[in-house]
């Protein structure tokens, strides 16, 4: 709880400090707020073991998310510093915004109740409608916000349809210690709520929104949104379900594999042909979050590692390639995939961090992308169905496809003459780092196992 | 620390040393670790037993959660492959020497990045280090040939990958499945994974690991990416894959011999069916074309199909000369290359035709490409007919009628070689590059001269390497 409370405090600072002269301010003060809640997350944990009268929880997998949301937010900071150089007007809102929408973030990972998880997935999807929409003078922005919006209203709203019959078939909003009363209609509670968070995960068929909301929110806040709304949304799913697995009938499991097919097939599909870089990366995303529903068969508190794991590779891979998106958008105007053709002649520190970052999505060897695939393909074929083994293999390998088209473009020399460009040593720095660490993890995952476990 | 890993980790460490040196030096540095990797490979031959099982073994635990470790060692399977690699590295890189200009750091780094992915695939000892080193070698030859290829490089290696990736993810399912069927990986975790797997569970994982390993060679018919990547290719990249890369797939069937038993027993009948079709099919398409690079992949297809129906007969004589043969075709499909390179880079033509001639502009040239041909053929004293000989008398033993057939293709190489010499370098001189062809520059002078002492040498004296290849082997039939 203290955590939050400082998380809180640095957000209110971050937007008072956005109405001062001393903009410079922020970003710092914003992360120190962040270490400062680490901090306090991980030194005051016994103390605050459960909170709000054990509507919230740190047990276990909660610790593991709430870590993963702090490192990622800690890494996306400096990059709005490119809000700075724009005038900087609006840099406060948007750190405030980020850090309140982690504290939703946090919610939902360590919610007991599900009241605590509704308020938490308000808390991150308003901050969220808000970021979407945060070029206002761009009207994909605004469409992007508006979508976005009316689409994530509706998906709380059935969220709060599965709420109610939860309430109903177990006379309690809390998800542990279950007495079931109704079993047929707790099963199709949970899978309601499933679809809910679904919706919020984009998991196809609940995926029509991503590939708008994403292409039309400015490209940092797209980093944000297909990060941090992955982390905490997989781990309010993971909380609910590890709580559940002994409950819940098979036929759930056999939905959630088919959403993960769902998934990869349609993301694979749709990324086929799309001009769009950031459309691109976001059918990819649909076809990543099918992956990590795999890690979800038969969910045990053993299993955090797994899905932490793939997220830990996915938001690594995101972070980067989303940024790297941002840089040559900014540079050249748009994000057609024309525009990242000799990328490598031009600024080769981008060329090659992007490749790292695509090459571990598509799961190459000695990224981090492989080892996670390789989880939880070894998951799914202890949960005893070789064919969804050999189905997702074949899918990620058409997915190697577009990715490599991609990086097919940045080796292709270009004849329209754009001259080599940089960007500051700051931002190639985290760059580089983002693909170290990809590399690392690939090369040996256990690197970090026991701070994921 | 084991040498064997040290080989690899020098390979890295040079290329990224490679790519921080002044450009200048990028590519006699790349050449001189090479050598250095190559001499310090022979120096451990020298007190190598080949009966002692495996040799300067590393082994680490990796990934706890699956049991799966990270191994490499030096055992009688894998040393004449090594040494190949060892070998043609060097070659592709002087390859290049002339043209050192067009090819900056990063190639040279690659080229290294390769040698150490080459090294670990050979060198390692359980599947997963296999699967491993299998994906990361496709790697640095794709950028390669990305970067520096000929005009139509993309589509040709743009399908190499989708190929090999698809083929490789295949591989990485049976692999998971056999991690899974059989847990502990002790040392008879092979045998237990057969018996748990039984023969109809055997078939699907070997059917996964058949796609795989024959696209990687290939084999018929799954080579249709073969001819445009030879042809587009960056040839001394092309030197290593058609050298080395295609010897990978069916070192994967040695790899993978215990696992799948009865289905290799059962599937001998189909597999060296289709092996003889692509040894045929190979050699009649080479015989009609005119592009030197093609004839040289379609070749390739048949010397492949060959070495591949061999190691299925399972008999020992054919196995021995698959292995052996590996090795022979991997220099000689190299040196082929090499001599192609040579020729197109002063012809700037790829047809046969473009350099008739060529004998009397360059004789000396001229006679390396001679004696090259012949071994490739098979003519006894050169390296090339012990291979053959012994691979031919495995399949007769297996089946008189897949010798006979089997048997045809030394006729068609015959052939389609010595057209494609006769057509290259005799008749009329037509051009005036030929005619100012120049002399060969002292590395290919070098590369030639090697080449041609391992041919003959490993022609006239093959007992030592013979033995090491019954050793192989020894285990592997005994079950």
């Amino acid at each position: 709880m203290l955590s939050m409370i400082v998380l809180t405090v640095a957000g209110v600072l971050a937007l008072f400090l956005g109405f001062t002269k001393t903009k410079s301010l922020i970003l710092p003060v914003a992360m120190l707020g962040v270490l400062a809640s680490a901090a306090a997350y991980y030194f005051y944990q016994s103390l605050w073991g459960e909170w709000l009268l054990g509507m919230m929880g740190t047990f276990g997998s909660p610790s593991v998310f709430v870590g993963l949301l702090l490192a990622c937010t800690f890494v996306i900071l400096p990059f709005l510093n490119v809000y700075k150089l724009r005038g900087g007007g609006e840099l406060g809102d948007f750190t405030g915004i980020i850090l309140f929408s982690v504290i939703g973030g946090m919610m939902m990972v360590s919610h007991q109740d599900l009241m605590i998880l509704f308020l938490g997935i308000e808390i991150l999807s308003i901050a969220m409608y808000i970021l979407a929409g945060a070029d206002r003078r761009v009207i994909q922005s605004n469409e992007a916000a508006i979508k976005y919006f009316i689409m994530g209203a509706f998906a709380s709203a059935i969220f709060l349809f599965g709420v109610g019959l939860y309430y109903v078939s177990t006379g309690s909003f809390k998800i542990f210690d279950v007495k079931i009363i109704a079993p047929e209609l707790y099963s199709i509670s949970i899978l309601v709520l499933f679809a809910g968070l679904a919706f919020k995960l984009a998991l196809a068929p609940f995926h029509f929104w991503a590939p708008d909301v994403y292409q039309g929110a400015p490209t940092i806040f797209t980093a944000v949104m297909a990060t941090l709304v992955k982390i905490a949304g997989f781990g309010a799913l993971f909380q609910l379900f590890r709580y559940h697995a002994g409950f819940v009938s098979e036929w759930i499991y056999w939905m959630m594999i088919l959403l993960a097919l769902l998934s990869m097939l349609i993301g694979n599909i749709m990324a086929f042909s799309q001009t769009s870089v950031k459309r691109l990366l976001s059918y990819s995303g649909i076809v990543q979050a099918g992956f990590i529903l795999i890690g979800f068969l038969h969910t045990r508190i053993e299993n955090t590692w797994m899905v932490a794991y793939y997220l830990v590779a996915y938001v690594l891979a995101s972070l980067a390639s989303f940024f790297v998106i941002y840089f040559v958008e900014n540079k050249k105007g748009s994000d057609d995939i024309g525009e990242f053709k000799g990328l490598y002649y031009q600024n080769p520190v981008l060329a090659v961090v992007f490749t790292i970052a695509l090459v571990s999505f598509g799961g190459v060897p000695l990224t981090a992308g492989f080892m996670a695939k390789l989880f939880v393909l070894n998951h799914a074929a202890g949960f005893g169905s070789p064919a969804l083994v050999l189905v997702s293999l074949v899918l990620a390998v058409a997915s190697m496809y577009y990715y490599f088209k991609l990086i097919n473009q940045f080796y292709t020399s270009d004849e329209s003459g754009v001259k080599s460009w940089d960007i500051s040593w700051g931002y190639k720095g985290m760059l580089i780092v983002l693909s170290v660490l990809t590399l690392f993890l690939g090369l040996y995952p256990y690197g970090i196992y026991p701070w994921i476990s | 620390m084991s040498p064997i890993l040290l080989l690899i980790l020098f390979s890295i460490f040079s290329g990224l040393l490679i790519c921080v040196v002044d450009r200048k030096w990028a590519p006699h540095l790349s050449l001189a670790t090479s050598v250095i990797s190559l001499l310090y490979y022979l120096f451990l031959l020298i007190d190598f037993e080949p009966s002692g099982g495996a040799a300067h073994l590393f082994q680490a635990n990796w990934i706890p959660g699956i049991n799966a470790s990270f191994s490499v060692a030096l055992d009688a399977q894998n040393v004449l492959l090594l040494l190949l690699s060892f070998l043609v590295l060097p070659m592709g890189i002087l390859a290049s020497w002339s043209d050192t200009v067009q090819r900056n750091r990063e190639y040279y780094a690659l080229m290294s990045w390769g040698s150490a992915a080459l090294t670990g695939f050979f060198a390692s000892q359980n599947p997963f280090s296999f699967y491993l080193f299998f994906e990361l070698a496709l790697i640095p030859f794709y950028l390669i040939v990305l970067l520096y290829g000929g005009a139509y490089r993309r589509p040709a290696v743009f399908k190499f990958f989708l190929y090999t990736v698809f083929g490789s993810f295949l591989m990485l399912a049976a692999i998971i499945y056999l991690y899974a069927v059989v847990p502990d990986t002790d040392i008879n975790w092979a045998t237990a994974v057969a018996e748990k797997l039984g023969p109809d569970n055997q078939l699907w994982i070997f059917g996964a690991l058949f796609i795989a390993f024959a696209i990687k060679s290939p084999l018929f018919p799954f080579h249709t990416w073969q001819a445009d990547l030879y042809s587009e290719g960056d040839r001394p990249a092309v030197m290593v894959i058609a050298g080395v890369l295609s010897k990978m797939g069916v070192f994967g069937f040695i790899r993978f011999y215990d696992f799948v038993p009865s289905a290799l027993e059962s599937m001998r009948y189909v597999i060296i069916p289709l092996c003889i079709i692509g040894i045929l099919y190979g050699a009649l398409v080479a015989w009609r074309q005119t592009v030197m690079t093609r004839i040289l992949a379609y070749s390739s297809l048949s010397h492949m199909g060959m070495i591949a129906a061999a190691l299925f007969s399972g008999t020992m004589v054919g196995m021995q000369g698959s292995l052996y043969q590996m090795f022979t075709h991997g220099i000689l499909a190299a040196s082929l290359f090499f001599v192609v390179d040579a020729i197109i880079r002063r012809t700037e033509n790829t047809s046969v035709y473009g350099s008739a001639g060529l004998a009397q502009a360059n004789p000396r040239l001229s006679v390396y490409f001679f004696i090259i041909v012949l071994a490739s053929i098979g003519l006894p004293l050169t390296s090339g007919f012990i291979g053959e000989f012994y691979m031919l008398w495995g399949l007769t033993q297996t089946n008189i009628w897949y010798g006979a057939f089997a048997g045809v293709s030394i006729i068609l190489g015959a052939i389609y070689m010595l057209r494609f010499y006769q057509k290259s370098v005799f008749g009329e001189m037509q051009s005036d590059k030929v005619r100012n062809f120049g002399h060969l520059i002292l590395a290919e002078d070098y590369v030639l001269v090697v080449v041609v002492i391992l041919v003959l040498s490993f022609g006239f004296f093959p007992g030592t390497w013979m033995d090491l290849t019954h050793q192989a082997f020894a285990q592997l039939i005994q079950k």
